[in-house]
C-alpha cells in the first residue's frame, strides 16, 4: 500500500458510505478469507478513493502487528523439560 | 465434531508425533494458556495438563492433520472445565446481546474509534497486552486464535465449537473492543482526538 501524499489524501473522499460493511470486507481481507475478487475490488476501487476506509486499514494493520510483537512468549524452559519428562515416564508405565 | 478414527501407534511413533507435531507448538500454546488463565501458575499447569492429555489421547490424532488446531481444541476445552470454573472471570457473555448490539445503529459509533496510527506506534509499554486482557475470555480467545496464531475462520469454528458466522461476528466485536481501550489509553497518552 502506498503511502498517503497530500495530493492523494486530498482526492479521496472525506466519509464512507457503507462504514460498516467495509470494515467486514476489511476483515476478511486481512484475516486472509476474502476472495481474491473481493479483495481486488476493496484494495483497487475503494480504497484509493476513500478517505476513512484507507486510514482504517492502516491502523488495523498496525493493531495487528502490535498484538504480534507484543502479545506472544515463550514457554519456560523448566517447563518444557518437565513436560518431556513426564511423557517419557507415562510411556514407560 | 468428525467421527473420530482411533489409529494405533507404536510407542517410538507416539514418541515421535509428540516430538515433531506437538513440541513445536508449544510457546504458542503457553501463550494461549496464559492469555485465558491470566496467571502464572495456572498456565503452566493448564499446559502441561494439555500435552499430557494430547499424549493421552494421540491414538485419535491423525497424521497429517491440523496438529496445532487439534492442541488448541484440547486446551480450549480443559480450561472450560477445570479452569474457568475457579478463575475470577465475569459470568459468561449473554450473546443475544451482543447480537443485538451487533445490529443495531448504535454499533457506526464503534467501528472508527478515532484511534490514529500514530498513537499506536507510540504504545512500546505492555499497553496492547493488558487491553487484550482486559477483554471478555471469549473476546480475547478470537482475537489471539485469528491475529497471533494465525487460524483460520474454519479452524477456529472447530476449536472453539462455533459456527463461522459467530467467529467472524465475535471478532467483529472483540476487535472493536480493543480499538476502544487502546483509544483510552491514546487519550491518557495526550493524543486529544484519539
Amino acid at each position: 500500500m502506498s503511502n498517503l501524499s497530500d495530493e492523494q489524501g486530498q482526492r479521496r473522499k472525506q466519509d464512507c458510505p457503507n462504514k460498516q460493511e467495509c470494515f467486514e470486507l476489511l476483515q476478511l481481507i486481512l484475516d486472509g478469507e476474502a476472495t481474491a475478487e473481493q479483495k481486488e475490488k476493496f484494495t483497487r476501487e475503494h480504497l484509493e478513493d476513500c478517505m476513512p476506509c484507507y486510514r482504517n486499514y492502516h491502523l488495523e494493520v498496525a493493531i495487528r502487528e502490535l498484538l504480534r510483537s507484543k502479545c506472544t512468549g515463550s514457554a519456560p524452559q523448566e517447563l518444557i523439560d518437565d513436560i518431556k519428562r513426564k511423557v517419557v515416564q507415562n510411556l514407560a508405565h | 465434531m468428525e467421527e473420530v478414527i482411533r489409529q494405533q501407534y507404536s510407542e517410538k511413533e507416539k514418541l515421535n508425533i509428540f516430538n515433531k507435531e506437538f513440541m513445536p507448538h508449544i510457546n504458542s500454546m503457553y501463550n494461549f494458556a496464559y492469555r485465558l488463565t491470566l496467571d502464572a501458575d495456572d498456565s503452566k499447569d493448564l499446559l502441561q495438563d494439555t500435552y499430557l492429555k494430547a499424549f493421552r489421547f494421540i491414538d485419535s490424532f491423525q497424521q497429517g492433520t491440523n496438529a496445532k488446531a487439534w492442541l488448541f481444541r484440547i486446551l480450549k476445552n480443559s480450561f472450560i472445565n477445570d479452569y474457568r470454573k475457579k478463575s475470577k472471570e465475569p459470568s459468561k457473555i449473554d450473546y443475544q446481546e451482543v447480537e443485538t448490539f451487533y445490529n443495531s445503529e448504535d454499533v457506526d459509533r464503534q467501528i472508527t474509534p478515532d484511534l490514529r496510527v500514530e498513537a499506536l506506534q507510540d504504545m512500546i509499554g505492555d499497553e496492547i497486552s493488558v487491553a487484550l486482557n482486559s477483554l471478555d475470555v471469549d473476546f480475547r480467545t478470537v482475537i489471539i486464535l485469528c491475529d497471533l496464531e494465525g487460524f483460520k475462520y474454519e479452524e477456529m469454528a472447530k476449536i472453539l465449537d462455533i459456527p463461522i458466522g459467530t467467529v467472524r461476528s465475535r471478532l467483529h466485536r472483540a476487535r472493536n473492543l480493543l480499538k476502544e481501550k487502546l483509544s483510552e489509553y491514546a487519550k491518557k497518552m495526550g493524543y486529544k482526538n484519539a
